[in-house]
């Protein structure tokens, strides 16, 4: 884990930025979704964004790669502006360097558990047939999932899906990888299996942001806390902080809301 | 084309009713009352064969879905010349080409129909059912009461729809010499003989006025009755323009 | 009435040889326009996919002409209307080559393309809009995600609606008869004329018809079994 200032601030732009959000604002009609977001997530960094509902945790995570528009401020992921206006082309390539785990999975009911990770591989990147299915292979073996090539979505758990679900999105071999709420749609018993998939991730140094509600992977894994309500960002800090001397009123009420449970 | 407001012009009586007084009322008078008539009659037959359909006594309901499905697979000209043909040796006497379509009509909507009603019934959440017999209601009376009233009213509109179809059945009388209003068209088809398509854009303007200000009328009321079921705010499907109505079940939405 | 005796007809040549012929037209326009309104309907489809909105209401319009005026209408519009405004030389060349069953084809298949399109369409909206949202985040082009992701989704959906009316389009192929077509009812109804045998005639017919019929949407619910799409969650 990388010691970081206990601020939520920009640094400038440096080599080892991934995404950068700078007075990032959105509206919905009059209601403000984000406000004022400045942060950063370094390379090799893991977040974690917790808060209540409502306040605006998925909004952020989805306007880095674009599923959210935003009013004003500028994005930077790897350098490049992914909120300004540019083709089609230039956003879809972009996009295919962004992984994102969605936290109803989404994978392609049509398509075999091996097909879905191969698809996109192939018909964005261009990856020859047999190199995406031997990519895809050791990626299932990763997730632990091998013998599950041939199988349906439709045939697998929840917990089995969003492990393909993670699978798919690195198949793309992105630098970052962006998780909104990946189990808050599971069982419980299958919680573990999917967050232990992010963990192995985490060790080799993979650079993520995850939005959410697990505290103990976010105490045990997270190199920075976010912690958002009503659209700020009101405190960041390292777990250690977070968790034992919250700073800010309200990620102290959050968090003794939690414990009473 | 401007020839078309001039054939208006001279036979807007013949295609509103027919040869009336001097032969029997036809044209667009004779396809509504077909129509009216057809779907009327067709109403009581097709809550008896809903019920047969659903119910426990195998007696019942086989006869009541075979004669469903054969509805649905057979083409309705072929049903026609069936009844042409039945009915008169059935009855003892001749019948008029109207009769015929009309005893066709009842028949071939009803089946149709029964359809529309089975699926509202199915469609009630089961606590009705349950609440009403609960509360000491027999089978009949449960459906009379409790069931009924409310399967019929959530499915006025897929009704309405298939009111629509029947006026557009109603042109098959033409092959059997019933004289509505493709007959009337076609009798000043044969008349002019120079000017055939403003005479059948005509006739074709006409179903599609009646039809479309009917299905919009169909699809006003779904709204209304999802408003007033769901009390929120209306799903988008039900907004939406040309969609096929979303109550309207499938084997009968597709009706031909 | 003599009794019901099948074989008078089956056992008479020229008889069989009518039944055939009409099976066959009813089968050629059948399929004909089956084809036709595939086509047709996969081009509205794409059209309306533009989100160009005069293209929307055009393709609007259509529907709702197909959808509101009778089939039977349709048929007489093309052939006896529209058929008249065509130049000579056509007309001359439809003539000998069955224009009947030509102008059957053209109006029944246009027809049903608009029901085609719109069970299509259905099939589109009923994809879950999170698929869309995984293509785009996976960096798919919109078309490409069409075609890979939402396409073959909507179809697997639509195919119980599309089994419906490609069994209405087999049913449709009678009104042919209306312009002189000797399909199967036409053909059955001259039999019936010659061998006053109406019934026998008759059952023939409806047996041919509800074995199609069946046979459609058989082979509709082995498509579907084959292609079940689970919904994705």
């Amino acid at each position: 884990m990388n010691p970081t200032a206990n601020t939520g601030g920009p640094s400038a732009p440096g080599q080892d930025s991934m995404i950068l959000f700078s007075n990032i604002n959105k509206w919905y009609g009059d209601y403000q979704a984000l406000a004022d977001i400045n942060a950063e997530v370094r390379k090799g960094e893991v977040v974690v964004v917790c808060g209540p509902s409502g306040s605006g945790k998925s909004t952020l995570i989805r306007t880095v790669n674009r599923l959210e528009d935003v009013k004003s401020g500028q994005l930077l992921f790897d350098g490049h502006d992914i909120q300004a206006p540019m083709r089609s082309a230039a956003l879809n390539k972009l996009r295919s360097r962004i992984g994102f785990v969605f936290q109803s999975f989404n994978l392609f009911p049509h398509l075999s558990v091996l097909d879905n990770i191969m698809l996109s591989p192939m018909r964005v990147l261009g990856v020859k047939r047999a190199d995406a299915k031997a990519k895809a292979g050791r990626l299932l073996e990763r997730v632990g999932l091998s013998n599950k090539a041939g199988a349906f979505p439709a045939q697998l758990s929840g917990g089995q899906q969003q492990r393909v679900a993670i699978a798919r999105a690195l198949a793309m071999e992105p630098p970052a990888m962006l998780f909104d709420e990946p189990t808050s749609a599971l069982d419980p018993e299958m919680v573990g299996e999917v967050l232990s998939v992010m963990r192995g991730l985490a060790d080799e140094g993979m650079t993520m942001m995850c939005v959410t509600h697990e505290m103990n992977f976010a105490r045990e894994v997270a190199d920075r806390i976010w912690f958002m309500d009503a659209g700020r960002i009101l405190e960041t800090a390292d777990p250690q902080t977070f968790f034992n001397r919250p700073q800010h009123p309200r990620a102290q009420r959050f968090l003794s809301d939690l414990r009473a449970h | 084309m401007f020839g078309i407001l001039d054939i208006l012009r001279d036979n807007w009586l013949l295609l509103l009713i027919g040869q009336y007084p001097s032969g029997p009322l036809g044209g667009f008078a004779a396809t509504l009352i077909l129509s009216v008539l057809g779907i009327t009659l067709a109403f009581p037959l097709s809550v008896l064969l809903a019920l047969a359909r659903l119910s426990h006594w195998k007696a019942l309901q086989w006869p009541a879905t075979v004669l469903v499905y054969i509805v649905r697979g057979v083409p309705l000209l072929m049903i026609i010349l069936w009844v042409y043909f039945l009915l008169p040796l059935a009855i003892g006497r001749e019948i008029s080409g109207f009769n015929t379509m009309l005893c066709t009509l009842v028949l071939y909507e009803g089946a149709y129909l029964s359809e529309v009603v089975r699926a509202g019934i199915v469609s009630l959440p089961q606590g009705q059912a349950e609440a009403a017999r609960a509360l000491g209601n027999g089978w009949l009376g449960t459906m009379r009461h409790v069931i009924l009233p409310q399967a019929l009213y959530n499915m006025l509109p897929s009704m309405l729809s298939l009111f629509v179809a029947t006026i557009m059945d109603t042109t098959l009388g033409y092959v059997i010499n019933v004289q509505e209003l493709t007959f009337a068209a076609n009798q000043i088809n044969n008349q002019l003989l120079t000017k055939p398509f403003q005479v059948f854009f005509i006739l074709a303007m006409s179903y599609y006025v009646v039809c479309f200000s009917l299905t919009q009328l169909a699809r006003w009321l779904e709204r209304r009755i999802a408003r007033k079921r769901r009390g929120a705010a209306v799903p988008a499907a039900l907004a939406g323009q040309l969609e096929p109505l979303d109550s309207l079940p499938p084997s009968v939405a597709t009706h031909a | 009435m003599k009794g019901f005796d099948l074989l008078a007809i089956l056992l008479k040549q020229e008889f069989i040889e009518m039944l055939l012929h009409g099976i066959a037209l009813t089968l050629q326009i059948a399929v004909g326009s089956w084809l036709l309104a595939m086509a047709v309907a996969l081009l509205l489809l794409v059209i309306r996919l533009t989100g160009n909105p005069v293209a929307e209401r055009a393709v609007a319009a259509y529907v709702s002409y197909h959808r509101n005026v009778p089939t039977l209408v349709q048929l007489m519009l093309w052939y006896f209307g529209i058929f008249s405004l065509l130049p000579d030389v056509l007309q001359a060349w439809l003539s000998d080559h069955n224009a009947e069953a030509l102008l059957s084809i053209v109006a029944l298949g246009l027809c049903q393309a608009a029901f085609f399109s719109e069970d299509m369409r259905s099939g589109l909206r009923a994809v879950p809009p999170g698929q869309a949202e995984a293509a785009r985040a996976l960096g798919h082009s919109y078309f490409g995600a069409m075609r890979h992701i939402l396409l073959p989704q909507a179809i697997r959906n639509a195919v119980p609606a599309l089994v419906n009316h490609t069994v209405s389009l087999f049913k449709n192929s009678s009104l042919a008869m209306a312009i002189g077509v000797a399909e199967l009812t036409h053909a059955v109804k001259e039999i019936e004329n010659q061998s006053f045998r109406a019934f026998e005639a008759y059952s023939v017919a409806t047996f041919l018809y509800l074995f199609f019929s069946l046979l459609i949407m058989a082979a509709g619910a082995w498509v579907a079994r084959r292609w079940r799409v689970t919904a994705a969650r």
